[in-house]
């Protein structure tokens, strides 16, 4: 025979077509479904790969966010405790330079120091703020912090403890999220319950009054100073809390990059398999259903 | 000058050669769709001429035989693929399983991987919450279900997969006796030199069969058909076969063995081929990259528990149950040590509310405890591993299947029947047929006269 013969059976080839075509379509159809080009990992080895770490990204990015959320209220509540102790403070100090006027009387000075009794115990009671059932200028410890104890020269002893945590809310970023409360409270120097105690008894003696009015002012400058940490802590949560944001919009279009379907470029693919599907139905429909035995007589 | 008796026997002759060769085309239509038929074509050769004087007389025509058309070495080709693709097939089936282990789902390993690593950061925001505490337990059970359920699915697959080793052996058993039986009665017809095609053909598609479940190479010799796997184990030497069996190993697993010795590692075709390779080597190999991810997983974090104190103030333990120091077994055993949350050793100073070790913890993440690499990114290269073999294998599926494809349109396209054809052969022999026919009634009729020339005369 010269030429090549023809292969009698076409049908194999055009069933495997079909079949080619089919799984053309299905992958076609579960990226539409799933609007993800990789639903499996020989999909994209190199992409499901990926994925996986950007997933493992997103859900840091989501933690530390949660984290920042659950930190900002305690340095909230640490931050409005010492704003009332400041203005609680401003009080004192005026009662003080009142307190220091020589016109006073005796029962005038009881008054002030009786009224000074007062901001102390509402200054221990601020000291002893919670957030969410814990002491928040307690340290690391769980037990209330600032105790009242006769032994202590100022009357007020602290138990808690030096300790401070720290909490993540960004990779390799660690914020403080505390100062212990002898840091602020009893600060060398300015150990604000010490100063409140000296002034309610050179009131009570009429003695050092100036003195101790000046004590309670340094002692008030050095809350102040304390209490900018909570400021600048919950700035740096909420700048972080931003950043965040930002890197998750950039982390999902990394996500869309790698794994996400071209829904229109699958649709238009899934339009030309149908249509190439069609044509090859229809070539098999008008595969000749006769042969020459019908023209024979 | 020939007799009309010597024309007749032409003519007589010319009816039964056409007689055979339309029997031929008969069995071509009626094997139109036996698979492995190849087709019959008779071969029609002139018969001897006899020289009478100056003259040489035709003697007409006779049929030699009944070829088949085929061709060996085609079929040798496709017998090849055949393994190739049945090989790849069983491998691909195989991994697209094993992969389906590691596609991203809720509790896939990546996910309660970086689930447990955001349970501890939750946690540093408020230490000594114990339902927080309780949450870093939980997800940390939840990834040591993970790696059991993964690890104890693969080695299930592998358990399956070593049942149809047993279940190829036989199927290969019992095609090599048939083959053997085919050998002989091929070589008895042979033997006497009639035609053995459609034992051939038979023969053919046990062959091809036999090529999908192992590799085969074909030696023809003149004491008939020899079958080896390419390492050279006979399977069937003429008319006679050689089974091969199973022997459970030290692992529990199936060993192959031909002729007394161990070909389990030898195959290189056929599904038989392609499951071992899965069997012995892919999936044991992921088990072992998981068990080391598991070990080191757990390691560091025991390390990191013991370097902390737990809500008691107590020096904390193991988190996970120590893995075995070989590291073997490690994903399908990795268990929880701990059931009390409140033994999670997040401070590093020994009181309550500190979260200082929680940060030992978190390091873990972006340690390299497994290969050099972060829990994370070791897992996320054993899924590409794991995607890029299906991929590959896939791939050289279909070019295996498309290859096997063309060579099966040779092999129609040389041997298989066309029914135009048979119908122009069928009219043609039809033709000299009746001609032949039409001959010898005119040579009757010669004949006739020739008988009633006296009678004509007188």
């Amino acid at each position: 025979m010269s030429s090549i013969r023809a292969n009698p059976f076409p049908m194999p080839d055009l069933l495997a077509a079909l079949e080619h075509l089919q799984q053309q379509q299905n992958t076609a159809t579960l990226q539409l479904g799933t609007g993800s080009k990789i639903n499996q990992p020989s999909d994209d080895p190199a992409g499901a790969a990926e994925m996986i770490q950007i997933n493992d990204l997103s859900s840091q990015l989501d933690s530390f966010q949660h984290s920042i959320s659950s930190v900002s209220g305690l340095l909230s509540s640490a931050d409005s405790a010492l704003n009332s102790v400041v203005t609680v403070l401003q009080r004192a100090i005026s009662l003080g330079v009142e307190g220091a006027n020589g016109t006073l009387s005796d029962s005038d000075r009881a008054a002030i120091a009786s009224e000074l009794g007062g901001i102390q115990s509402q200054l221990i009671s601020l000291a002893n703020s919670t957030y969410q059932g814990r002491f928040i200028f307690a340290g690391t410890a769980e037990t209330q912090p600032f105790v009242a104890d006769v032994t202590a020269p100022s009357g007020v002893r602290y138990a808690g403890n030096t300790q401070t945590n720290t909490v993540r809310i960004g990779q390799g970023y660690q914020i403080k999220v505390n100062l212990p409360g002898s840091q602020i409270f009893n600060g060398a120097g300015a150990d604000i319950f010490q100063a409140m105690s000296d002034l309610i008894q050179a009131l009570n003696t009429n003695s050092g009054i100036s003195a101790a009015a000046t004590e309670v002012s340094t002692a008030y400058t050095y809350i102040n100073g304390q209490r900018v940490f909570y400021g600048n802590a919950l700035n740096q949560a909420q700048t972080q809390q931003a950043f965040l944001s930002t890197e998750k919009v950039d982390l999902s279009q990394r996500q869309d990059t790698v794994s996400a379907a071209d829904i229109p470029a699958v649709a238009s693919q899934l339009a030309g398999d149908q249509t190439a599907l069609n044509a090859t139905l229809d070539a098999i429909g008008k595969m000749p259903q006769t042969s020459l035995f019908d023209y024979l007589k | 000058m020939s007799s009309l008796f010597g024309t007749m026997a032409i003519a007589t002759g010319a009816l039964g050669a056409e007689q055979s060769a339309l029997n031929a085309t008969t069995n071509n239509v009626a094997n139109v769709n036996t698979p492995g038929y190849s087709r019959q074509r008779p071969d029609l050769v002139e018969n001897d001429p006899v020289v009478v004087g100056s003259v040489t007389y035709g003697t007409g025509v006779s049929l030699r035989q009944l070829e088949s058309l085929r061709d060996p070495i085609l079929q040798v080709r496709i017998q090849e693929e055949t393994q190739q693709q049945g090989q790849l097939n069983a491998s691909v089936t195989a991994m697209q399983q094993a992969q389906s282990q590691f596609t991203t789902s809720s509790g896939d390993i990546g996910t309660e991987i970086s689930n447990f690593f955001t349970s501890l950061d939750q946690l540093s925001t408020d230490p000594t919450n114990l339902s927080l505490r309780q949450g870093v337990l939980t997800a940390a059970g939840n990834m040591a279900t993970a790696f059991n359920n993964t690890a104890n699915n693969l080695s299930q697959q592998r358990s399956n997969l070593d049942l149809e080793v047993s279940q190829d052996v036989k199927q290969i058993n019992v095609l090599t006796g048939q083959i053997a039986t085919l050998n002989n009665q091929i070589s008895q017809l042979q033997g006497v030199h009639q035609d053995a095609s459609a034992l051939v053909d038979q023969r053919d598609v046990l062959i091809g069969q036999l090529s999908g479940l192992i590799d085969v190479s074909t030696i023809q010799s003149d004491n008939g058909l020899t079958l080896t796997t390419s390492n050279g184990t006979a399977l069937v030497v003429g008319g006679q076969s050689f089974a091969l069996s199973t022997q459970t190993n030290a692992a529990g697993m199936q060993d192959v063995y031909g002729q007394g010795a161990d070909i389990t590692t030898k195959l290189s075709g056929g599904d038989l081929a392609g499951i071992l390779q899965v069997r012995d080597q892919t999936i044991p190999a992921l088990l072992s990259n998981l068990d080391t991810l598991a070990a080191g997983l757990a390691n560091a974090l025991n390390t990191a528990n013991k370097g902390g104190f737990d809500l008691s103030g107590n020096a904390g333990g193991n988190l996970f149950v120590a893995p075995p120091a070989s590291g073997q077994g490690a994903a399908s055993s990795l268990a929880l040590q701990i059931t009390d949350p409140a033994l999670i050793a997040a401070s590093s100073d020994g009181t309550p509310g500190s979260n200082g070790n929680l940060a030992a913890f978190s390091a873990v993440h972006d340690q390299p405890v497994a290969g050099g690499q972060t829990p994370t990114n070791y897992y996320s290269s054993i899924v590409f591993n794991v995607g890029n073999a299906v991929a590959n294998g896939s791939a050289e599926l279909s070019s295996s299947q498309l290859i096997l494809n063309q060579l099966q349109d040779q092999r129609n396209s040389i041997s298989g029947v066309s029914l135009n054809e048979e119908a122009a052969n069928m009219v043609q022999y039809q033709r000299a047929f009746d001609a032949a026919a039409q001959v010898i009634t005119t040579i009757n009729d010669m004949l006739y006269t020739v008988i009633n020339m006296g009678t004509l005369t007188g």
